[in-house]
């Protein structure tokens, strides 16, 4: 991320400068969420939030909290499984959207004869696999390539926080920093999960450690505390326990 | 019948463990609501209640009808209950989930059936014309303790509430606007409040106002509806749990305490709206009541 956040209001002209110039093989501009082309150079926002830009993809979006979740082909997210049907679990990635469709033999190691029984209301962490307007969303625990479950798959125990869609895109970067979480880290230990859908799951071994994290992580949120308030936080929390 | 989403098993379990190990999820003890709001409308007769996430909005209307033929001398007071799909989704317009029905009994019992209300002062002209007193509940935020919170409201609403005068010469009744006259107060003969306690691990752990996850989880549910004077106006148990009885004496004593808690409080807020309206004592001027000074007419 660069250093220097340009902030936008929706409508605002985007300048030349702040687009990426394309250095790599892709030539064409690829606009993100938020982003608008107005021909034949103009581009314009949206909504209101931080400008991102990436050189190398030769990519631009708004980066912003937005009110709900809709499903993206790749995005890791915390389902709950309503129920079986013939092949696949039925699946709630949040109460407002249609549910979405995880095929039993979408785990590593499943086949016809061991697929895994999931009763209703478990959670699994999953990837989706496809989302398009007209058809539910397909979710997969599997990487297709290697067959491999890397992680994904049910989860067990802990306990599911609520957080904003923006914190759980801000938790699932590559090079994410939380004060909060490598304060805490350090002293005790304890297991995130974060899922796009708005969703994190913690899991700390007995209720304190774990209520103390999860709670922790949705007041960074809800205050959108920075760097020294989160510090501040940690030393609650690490006193809590 | 639309359902709510389930809580998941995970969630589930932890809830559970944490309240063995006497933790809520939000840091709460036992028996501690959630920060209560309370704010009124422009107009007379709205509440907005606001119950830690939970927000339930109240608003009293008036219309003038025939009395029903069995009750001349009553006038007619109605609540109706109306939950936006905003609030969960849940809820539907027009399918009523089983909480929606509960609520609405509850109310019913808690409010209309206790007398809160004297009817009696709604009549203008016997058998002929009587006020119709209707209080619409719109539940906007769902996070539990709707019971609680829109026991509230409505009270709140109708201590807020004002009605228009009117006068009667005989057979003819004539409305007055409130240019023309003051709105008169309702005439409330006492104010039931509802404390909701949910019960866990078959009736050894209770809970004062559960949130969605909790209400979720737990077993059984009675809401006790007193007032301030720790009169009770009725008790309603759901849910199969098995509830000791000394528990349950216990609970009307914490319900007294919290309900003389709230009344305070929803007496507080109406002092201030009622100051804000109200500056200077310039209303008490009007009174017919004040004493005449004999005016001088000028020429």
């Amino acid at each position: 991320m660069a250093s220097a956040l340009t902030v936008v209001l929706p409508g605002d002209v985007v300048a030349q400068d702040a687009l990426p110039t394309g250095t790599g093989k892709k030539k064409t501009l690829t606009l993100g969420p938020g982003l608008r082309h107005i021909p034949p150079n103009t581009v314009t926002t949206t909504v209101a939030g931080t400008l991102v830009t990436d050189n190398r993809k030769n990519a631009a979006l708004v980066e912003y909290n937005s009110g709900r979740y809709t499903p993206f082909a790749g995005d890791l997210v915390i389902a709950t499984v309503n129920g079986s049907a013939a092949e696949n679990f039925n699946c709630l990635l949040t109460p407002e959207t249609p549910p979405a469709a995880l095929p039993h033999l979408a785990f590593e190691g499943a086949t016809k004869k061991t697929r895994p029984q999931l009763p209703p209301n478990s959670l699994v962490y999953c990837r989706v696999a496809s989302a398009g307007k007209d058809q539910p969303p397909e979710l997969t625990c599997v990487d297709p390539s290697t067959g491999k479950g890397e992680g994904l798959g049910p989860l067990k125990g802990g306990m599911l926080f609520k957080i904003s869609l923006g914190m759980a895109r801000r938790l699932l970067a590559p090079k994410s920093e939380l004060a909060l979480l490598d304060v805490v880290g350090a002293k005790v230990g304890f297991e995130i999960t974060v899922g796009r859908n708005g969703l994190v799951h913690v899991d700390g071994g007995n209720v304190r450690t774990t209520l103390a994290v999860g709670r922790g992580i949705q007041e960074v949120d809800q205050k959108a505390l920075g760097e020294s308030g989160q510090r501040k936080l940690a030393a609650d929390v690490l006193k809590s326990l | 019948m639309p359902r709510e989403a389930e809580i998941s098993i995970n969630e589930r379990e932890f809830i559970k463990q944490a309240l063995q190990e006497q933790i809520r999820l939000d840091g709460r003890a036992f028996d501690v609501f959630r920060s209560l709001e309370l704010t009124f409308g422009e107009e007379y007769g709205v509440a907005d209640v606001q119950l830690g996430k939970t927000r339930v909005i109240a608003r009293i209307s008036v219309d003038v009808v025939t009395p029903a033929p069995e009750r001349k001398f009553d006038g007619i007071f109605q609540i109706v209950t109306e939950f936006s799909p905003m609030a969960s989704p849940a809820f539907e317009i027009g399918r009523p989930t089983d909480a929606e029905v509960i609520l609405s009994r509850i109310l019913e019992k808690a409010i209309r059936r206790s007398n809160a209300l004297d009817t009696e002062s709604l009549c203008i002209i016997a058998g002929q014309k009587c006020f119709a007193l209707r209080a619409d509940v719109h539940i906007i935020d769902h996070d539990g303790g709707l019971i609680d919170a829109s026991c509230i409201a409505v009270i709140a609403a109708l201590q807020h509430f004002r009605r228009p005068d009117v006068q009667v010469e005989g057979e003819k009744a004539i409305i007055l606007s409130v240019r023309e006259r003051e709105p008169i107060p309702l005439s409330i003969l006492h104010q039931p409040l509802c404390v909701t306690f949910s019960y866990f691990e078959e009736g050894e752990i209770y809970l004062v106002d559960a949130n969605v996850a909790e209400e979720q989880v737990r077993q059984g549910q009675v809401i006790i509806t007193m007032n301030k004077h720790g009169e009770i106006c009725q008790i309603a148990k759901y849910g199969g749990a098995t509830v000791n009885p000394l528990a349950l004496l216990n609970c009307t004593n914490i319900a007294l305490e919290k309900v003389k808690q709230m009344s305070k409080f929803i007496q507080q807020k109406l002092d201030e709206d009622n100051k804000k309206r109200n500056p200077k004592g310039l209303m008490n001027e009007l009174s017919a009541e004040n004493a005449r000074e004999n005016a001088v007419i000028p020429g």
